[in-house]
């Protein structure tokens, strides 16, 4: 075997000032907890304690939301170009300062600084100069002036991708006029407490933009607070039902964004290599906790054997480490209690029979990591096979012909997205037409664009973030 | 001369149907009384397995051809027009209410059967992704669709509430209460009018008897309410309706393009350009 030994190359952390303590964005106002209470919030990598963040409680929630309200009567009426042009403005902040944000995003989330570094935050402010754009073409977007904004929205977002999935969630609630409270996962609050300043600095009325940290009770507070319009949630299956649950008979919108157990079909007649790459990309992008990665390797029985030597080969190359390292491919896993998830889920796929490879590598002392996995001799019916493990854990089964790959493909209750590996073009189309989900890629995984909507079918939730139908999850129609 | 009286059924997968319960409801017209099926948990399982059935194979007829059979709906309508405003007026409703009530139907008929090859173009679209990628979005229907009627007597009404899903493609359960003799009388013309079977089920009941089951059952993708219903009951349906995150609407909007909104799918589908 190749050794491939790289010299360190860190990223410097002088770039970002983490203040002792932190507090949270309300009316314009950086203010203390009233719960009066933080949460110490760590590094995966280092489990070194980085500061503390607000515990928010109910009166810190009901205080957003009354700013909220107060926000939206100012946001709604300033002009659509207006809006834009904040938009826009925030934008070029994120722009400007995107290597401090992409360095606290590894250091608190444990992301390698090569993904947040040059796909994280060029999307955060690509998303945030997409929907600017759209701020003043709300009338034109949907050919009626009948959809308006919900007023005040609540949005809850998860660990994987901090800052990017608050561009997606307050980039359109604002360019709709919404105002919105927002609550980052407890893990990673640090880059939204940060892109409060931006909304400071770029002088976005008070009230438009809160954002208040703290754990689930936080966030069930926020849906449960009666003076929200609309709730939009990223995060498991599990939480949104229960959040589903808790709004029944209550007029508040909701979107959900759930999670997916992806089919990535690897056709016979694929570009072998070029398949194996993206296999790869699928899973082991962002260690692997991302909703739509593909989970599920598909492959054509004939092309079984060579397949999986080639990817056993690739995954042997990816380097584990230091999210600040600039070879690091696979960075920390986010938290103590999702490790232990991913580890037991892997124990539960061998005591069912299913035959383990890791690739062979030193890990650090300190810290959460997990070796990149992938299981053959996999049945169906194995949980490893058919619920979301959220790390970097590869599941194969295999397929005879088409009709077959697209059976076991849909028998899922998730619906997010799946991949196609082929070479022949009717093939792709025949076959992105009968899967049962809300993004396809062929020949390519894992790509994203605010211009593209994301979102799922089945219980990978409903709605949509990016796009022009991205636009319909913070509009309501009004006749 | 003695009269005979017309016997109403459920009409599931291409089939006049009593009740598995046997049970029944009255209603009272003005030429009679009528006793038609009090539709039960069963019933509900029955249109849940025909319309599963139904719609593998409406999503898969061409957009052409679902305009043309949407098409002939209207004709076997504009052919029957004095027997549907005759059992109008049975009703109580006035000869011009009915008339226009028919008239209207049709007109909305004609307005979604146009739609059916064209919805596409207006709620899809490529994206101008950044890179050398080809990436649309286009849309599926949404695949099952139970859907409680309004108590109005109207068939315009009826066909409003049934005509969004259809047109794009997801097959329909149809409940009716205080309309159910109408609803049982339109799916003559269903019948007739080469719809595959299981893709438009009409039933007729009380929706607070069976309300559970519609809301539990996994195979319905979306429950859509066209009349107002209790508070307790619809977030009862709406609790239920989370356990599997089926999509509920409660009265959506049957104006123009986003009547069809609800019951559709965004799919994004992604692919390198290259030599």
């Amino acid at each position: 075997m190749v050794e491939w030994n790289y010299s360190e190359s860190i990223e410097s952390s002088s770039i970002v000032d983490i203040k002792n303590k932190y507090q949270n964005y309300i009316g314009g106002d950086f203010v203390s907890p009233l719960s009066k209470k933080y949460l110490d919030t760590i590094s995966p990598s280092t489990e070194e304690t980085l500061t503390k963040i607000p515990l928010s409680n109910k009166s810190d929630v009901d205080k957003a939301v009354q700013a909220a309200q107060e926000g939206f009567k100012v946001w709604s009426k300033t002009s659509p170009n207006d809006r834009a042009k904040y938009l826009f403005k925030l934008a070029r902040l994120i722009q400007e300062r995107s290597r401090e944000f992409a360095v606290l995003e590894s250091i608190d989330g444990g992301k390698p600084i090569k993904e947040s570094r040059d796909f994280d935050l060029p999307q955060v402010a690509a998303n945030f100069f997409y929907f600017a754009g759209w701020a003043d073409k709300l009338d034109i977007s949907w050919g009626t002036k009948a959809l308006k904004p919900y007023g005040v929205v609540g949005q809850i977002i998860p660990w994987n991708f901090p800052l990017l999935m608050l561009a997606w969630k307050v980039a359109p609630a604002l360019a709709t006029g919404n105002a919105v409270v927002l609550k980052p996962a407890e893990t990673t609050s640090l880059t939204a407490l940060h892109f409060a300043e931006l909304c400071e600095i770029a002088g976005i009325p008070p009230g438009v933009v809160n954002i208040i940290s703290g754990d689930g009770s936080t966030g069930s507070e926020l849906v449960n607070h009666s003076g929200i319009n609309k709730i939009a949630f990223t995060g498991s299956t599990q939480v949104g039902k229960l959040i589903q649950k808790s709004l029944a008979g209550k007029d508040v919108g909701l979107t959900l964004e759930l999670g997916g157990k992806a089919a990535n079909i690897v056709y016979e007649d694929a570009a072998i290599d070029q398949a194996v790459e993206g296999v790869v990309n699928g899973i082991f992008f962002n260690q692997g906790h991302v909703c739509c990665a593909g989970s599920r390797l598909l492959l054509q029985e004939s092309i079984q054997e060579e397949f999986i030597r080639k990817l056993e080969k690739r995954m042997q190359s990816l380097r584990v480490g230091n999210p600040l390292d600039k070879n690091t491919d696979i960075g920390a896993i986010n938290s103590k209690e999702q490790l232990n998830k991913i580890s037991s889920m892997v124990d539960e796929g061998v005591s069912d029979g299913g035959e383990l490879f890791q690739i062979e590598c030193e890990l650090p002392g300190n810290g959460f990591w997990f070796k990149p996995s992938l299981f053959t001799n996999v049945q169906p019916s194995y949980n490893i096979a058919r619920e979301e493990i959220f790390g970097p854990v590869l599941t194969t089964l295999t397929f005879r012909t088409p009709d077959e790959a697209i059976e076991i493909a849909n028998n899922t209750e998730y619906g997010l997205s799946a991949g196609i590996w082929t070479e022949k073009g009717s093939k792709i189309l025949w076959t992105a037409d009968r899967l049962e989900a809300g993004v396809v890629w062929a020949n390519t995984f894992n790509k994203f664009d605010p211009s593209s909507p994301f979102g799922g079918y089945k219980e990978s939730g409903f709605g949509r973030e990016g796009g022009r139908q991205g636009l319909l999850s913070y509009l309501k129609a009004e006749s | 001369m003695i009269e005979i009286k017309k016997t109403y059924k459920n009409y599931v997968n291409g089939k006049y149907v009593r009740s598995e319960s046997g049970k029944t409801f009255t209603v009272d017209l003005k030429d009679g009384v009528y006793e038609i099926p009090l539709s039960s948990r069963k019933d509900i399982r029955d249109a849940v397995v025909s319309s599963k059935t139904g719609f593998k194979q409406w999503s898969k007829t061409t957009p052409f051809t679902r305009m043309q059979i949407l098409y002939r709906l209207s004709e076997m309508i504009e052919g029957n027009k004095d027997s549907y405003i005759e059992l109008l007026k049975s009703h109580g409703v006035s000869a011009q209410s009915a008339k226009k009530d028919v008239e209207l139907s049709i007109q909305n008929l004609v307005w979604f059967a146009g739609l059916a090859d064209k919805w596409e173009q207006l709620t899809g679209n490529l994206n101008p992704v950044s890179g050398e990628y080809f990436n649309i979005s286009h849309q599926n229907p949404i695949g099952v669709v139970f859907s409680l009627n309004k108590d109005e007597l109207s068939l315009n009404l009826l066909l409003q509430s049934i005509l969004p899903p259809l047109t794009v493609g997801c097959s329909v359960i149809s409940l009716s209460d205080n309309a159910s003799v109408l609803a049982l009388k339109f799916a003559e013309d269903i019948n007739n009018s080469d719809l595959p079977s299981g893709v438009l089920n009409m039933m007729s009941g009380n929706f607070e008897l069976i309300h559970e089951d519609v809301s539990k059952h996994v195979e319905i993708n979306l429950i859509s309410i066209h009349s107002s219903i209790n508070d307790e009951i619809l977030k009862n349906i709406e609790e239920n309706a989370s356990l599997s995150v089926k999509r509920v609407k409660h009265l959506p909007s049957n104006e123009g393009l986003s009547s069809i909104l609800p019951y559709l799918e965004t799919k994004t589908v992604w692919h390198p350009k290259g030599t």
